[in-house]
């Protein structure tokens, strides 16, 4: 199955849709011979990997692109086994170290060494160094990020790292320090309707604007979000029309039902309901940081101003709390129990002012 | 090892005290009477080998004086011995390797059960027990050869199974194994090699005696017994509680007569009060049980000492806690308290009233001095089961925000005091956040297993090798591949039916 998203993310910097002005700067970058470590960073569906397919295109030609997968097994000092799926080419591999959980670190030590410690067979012409691509740097555990500091420094003559993250703000100051940093902001939704109209164009299908936008509107600003909402669309009832209905994503409409769960009763009880639907959440892989989002999201939408604030630091509090702790559900859950009694209070005092 | 045995098996020890005993019960007398005429006797050994009819605390083996010794002492369950006997009878005189396999708590009396009836039945009993091998260097320093501790361990079972001792004429034989060899634990497949060489080779019955944990990853019977195991070797598995109150309390009345009769030279006689003590402190383990009784009852220069601390632990738990009147004696051992009663009491938190006013019946400091070691996993516990017990909002807040503080600080793994501000945060926050607790029957359920399963490529029907993989596709690509690819699988159907 070829997905819209896919078939026609652009393969050559100078074919980016946005953010040209950076687009010239990586070619620059790339066509001097040499270039630092790598920290890409942006919210999700703003581009970042497509950038970097195009880096490592500009760099080493159209045979970054026969993939290949692999299974690498490492053994942690416990002796435990443990194995991680890569994605590989002659030139550069990428792996997810947070699939191993807490294991994360042995992962980057052996691979990045595996990695350097093995030159490129055929140098003339090529570059000399291999290229590693580490997913969500920021959710790698404090331990791993330490590992990765001084793995940086030791074989930067033969590989280079290319890390992405959401935020920088949970990557350690040693790593960004030793990075450069590249900011990819996420598209304006007047871009992504552009993009969307492109897109249609080259499927030869007719978008009317208006649902462009709507589509863009409810994306949040994801790219990769509205290309699949537009494909979807188009799936579900050709041709396209203005007022059609844009399928969101079910985790969203789960969370809305959440949402409503805590609104309609604020008792233990139905606290209870709400943890099995969180865990539901959390066990089909919604980020919890997501969850936390979406249910201030739509709970604050029935609060008065002042609630508002009082709800929202909490929430803050809680998330803050979810960062450093380890079970997300008990933050999670946190939150619920207080807002459930400050929307419980708020309602009583409002009925008391009724009578 | 096996040249250990061999000596054993030539020559008795001087500390092996029992060998009189054992001796005079396997005289194949069978009637009740004869067995109490027995009795009587093994006190006249005792006696006369004690002289004065004292224990001499110095003897290694003071603690057998208190040992039953008839099957009628045993404190266990009447149903299960009979069913260890019907074992051992059914698998006597066939020359056959059965395998029994008898698991329980510590201090069920598992050992004392099978070699009692071993007695009874006149079996001779032997017993593998793991030899120290340390590695020392001969003279120019290299290593001496040295055979696997397996093929030992076979070689053993073997010989003890097969062939007699040459001090007594029985051949009715019986093996004992409840000192595991480590190399079973680290690589249980050996285990099984030893198992068939044995059940092929062998003519006698084996034991394997295995205490239960807590912890999963330390009880042998789970690791090394597998159920296919179990079906493959046709083990016959027994399972031993711990024993009962009425249990405890009819041995220590026996401790208390052997006591009285014998031994007043050493020991004040227990009294009722101070059984019950015991009793309670125990926790179903009659080999701690009889030990603490030993202790508590000791006559000396610290016997003032001992009474005080009895006394005074009886009279403030008499005012914690009147309704049961139950008595804790820490003596030596601490009263166990397993995760699913410490979370029943964090749950229902019971207040008394006292002169000082409102108290916990148990004060959080208590129970977390019974969790410190895995604070995370009561915690984890006590968030899955708190809810039900709670009836205000108000409450749950404050519960749910102490657990969620709980959390945060056990994940400072780091700093050592954290782990007990967490738990303290959570069991105390728990215990005064539930002010008008629901009492209702609630099972304690286990903490969920928060495994994320992300869907994978194929399921969305994507290219194996595709670029992005766990959260974005969940996030992004799960609700839409499944409207796009249904959808378009259905119009392929379309178009090839037409």
């Amino acid at each position: 199955m070829s997905l819209w998203v896919d078939k026609h993310r652009p393969r050559d910097l100078m074919k980016l849709d946005f953010h040209k002005d950076q687009a010239i700067r990586l070619k620059n970058l790339v066509q001097q011979s040499d270039f630092p470590h790598l920290l890409v960073y942006g919210p999700s569906g703003a581009g970042k990997k497509t950038r970097i397919m195009c880096l490592l295109r500009e760099l080493y030609g159209s045979g970054v692109e026969r993939l290949r997968q692999e299974t690498m097994t490492f053994t942690t000092p416990s002796n435990k086994k443990i194995e991680i799926m890569t994605v590989s080419s002659n030139y550069h591999i990428e792996v997810n170290p947070t699939d191993v959980g807490i294991h994360d670190r042995v992962v980057i030590m052996d691979l990045v060494k595996n990695v350097a410690q093995t030159h490129q067979i055929d140098s003339s012409g090529q570059r000399e160094f291999k290229v590693v691509i580490l997913n969500e740097v920021d959710d790698l555990t404090k331990d791993a990020q330490h590992a990765l500091r001084r793995t940086m420094e030791k074989y930067v003559a033969t590989c280079r790292l290319i890390l992405i993250a959401n935020s920088i703000s949970r990557v350690i100051p040693a790593i960004r320090s030793r990075c450069l940093t590249i900011r990819i902001p996420a598209p304006t939704e007047t871009e992504i309707a552009s993009v969307l109209h492109l897109v249609c164009k080259k499927e030869s299908i007719n978008i009317p604007s208006d649902l462009a936008m709507r589509i863009a509107r409810s994306a949040d600003r994801n790219l990769r979000r509205a290309l699949l909402m537009c494909e979807a669309c188009k799936v579900q009832q050709y041709p396209l029309t203005a007022d059609q209905k844009v399928p969101e994503p079910d985790w969203q409409i789960f969370i809305r039902d959440t949402a409503s769960t805590i609104l309609s009763e604020q008792s233990p009880k139905k606290l209870g309901e709400v943890r099995q639907k969180l865990y539901e959440l959390i066990i089909h892989g919604v980020p919890p940081d997501m969850i936390f989002a979406g249910l201030l999201k739509e709970l604050v939408k029935n609060c008065d101003m002042a609630m508002k604030c009082q709800v929202a630091s909490h929430a803050a509090r809680f998330e803050h709390r979810m960062r450093l702790g380890n079970k997300p559900i008990f933050h999670l859950e946190a939150f619920v129990a207080k807002f459930m009694a400050v929307y419980k209070k708020f309602m009583e005092e409002s009925l008391g002012d009724a009578f | 090892m096996s040249s250990i045995q061999k000596v054993r098996k030539w020559c008795n020890f001087e500390f092996d005290e029992n060998e009189p005993q054992k001796k005079n019960i396997k005289n194949p007398k069978q009637s009740e009477n004869m067995l109490l005429e027995e009795k009587v006797a093994i006190s006249k050994i005792e006696k006369s080998d004690y002289g004065h009819g004292t224990v001499n605390i110095n003897d290694k083996n003071w603690m057998k004086t208190f040992d039953p010794v008839i099957v009628e002492d045993l404190a266990i369950h009447n149903k299960k011995i009979q069913e260890v006997e019907e074992w051992l009878k059914s698998c006597a005189g066939k020359n056959q390797s059965d395998i029994l396999l008898m698991t329980g708590p510590v201090g069920s009396g598992k050992t004392i059960t099978i070699s009692i009836l071993a007695a009874k039945h006149n079996i001779k009993v032997t017993e593998w027990i793991t030899p120290l091998d340390i590695d020392m260097p001969s003279d120019y320093g290299d290593y001496e050869f040295k055979e696997k501790q397996s093929t030992k361990f076979l070689e053993f079972i073997i010989k003890a199974a097969n062939f007699t001792s040459l001090l007594d004429n029985n051949d009715r034989k019986l093996v004992i194994v409840e000192d595991f060899p480590n190399t079973f634990i680290r690589t249980p497949s050996e285990f099984t090699d030893v198992l068939q060489q044995y059940k092929y080779r062998a003519k006698s019955p084996i034991v394997f005696i295995c205490s239960e944990t807590h912890s999963d990853t330390k009880n042998t019977a789970l690791n090394l017994f597998t159920p296919s195991l179990k079906e493959q070797f046709h083990i016959h598995h027994i399972m031993f509680n711990s024993i009962s109150t009425t249990g405890l309390k009819f041995a220590l009345k026996r401790v208390s007569e052997i006591i009285s009769k014998k031994h007043k030279a050493v020991y004040n006689v227990p009294t009722a009060d101070m059984i019950d003590c015991v009793v309670n402190s125990s926790a179903g383990d009659v080999r701690s049980a009889v030990l603490n009784l030993h202790f508590a009852c000791l006559k000396g220069s610290n016997m003032d000492l001992e009474t005080s601390i009895v006394i005074e632990k009886e009279t403030k738990s008499k005012t914690k806690k009147k309704k049961n009147s139950s008595k804790f004696l820490s003596l030596g051992k601490d009263q166990t308290v397993n995760i699913l009663h410490g979370v029943g009491r964090v749950l229902n938190p019971k207040v008394a009233f006292t002169e000082k006013g409102k108290q916990l019946t148990h004060s959080p400091k208590d129970v977390i001095e019974q969790f410190l070691s895995q604070p995370s996993s009561f915690v984890n516990f006590l968030e899955e089961n708190y809810l039900p017990h709670f009836s205000c909002s108000d409450h749950t807040d404050k519960a749910a925000s102490a657990l969620s503080d709980a959390d945060f600080m056990l994940a400072e793994w780091r700093e050592k005091m954290c782990q007990e501000y967490g738990l303290y945060t959570a069991v105390a926050g728990i215990m005064l956040a539930n002010k008008a607790p629901i009492s209702a029957w609630n099972p304690v359920r286990g903490p969920k297993n928060m495994k994320v399963q992300y869907p994978s490529p194929q399921e969305l029907r994507l290219d194996v090798n595709y670029l992005y993989k766990g959260k974005v596709l969940v996030m992004d690509y799960q609700t839409y591949s499944k409207i796009i690819g249904c959808n378009s699988s259905e119009l392929n159907n379309i178009s090839i039916h037409l």
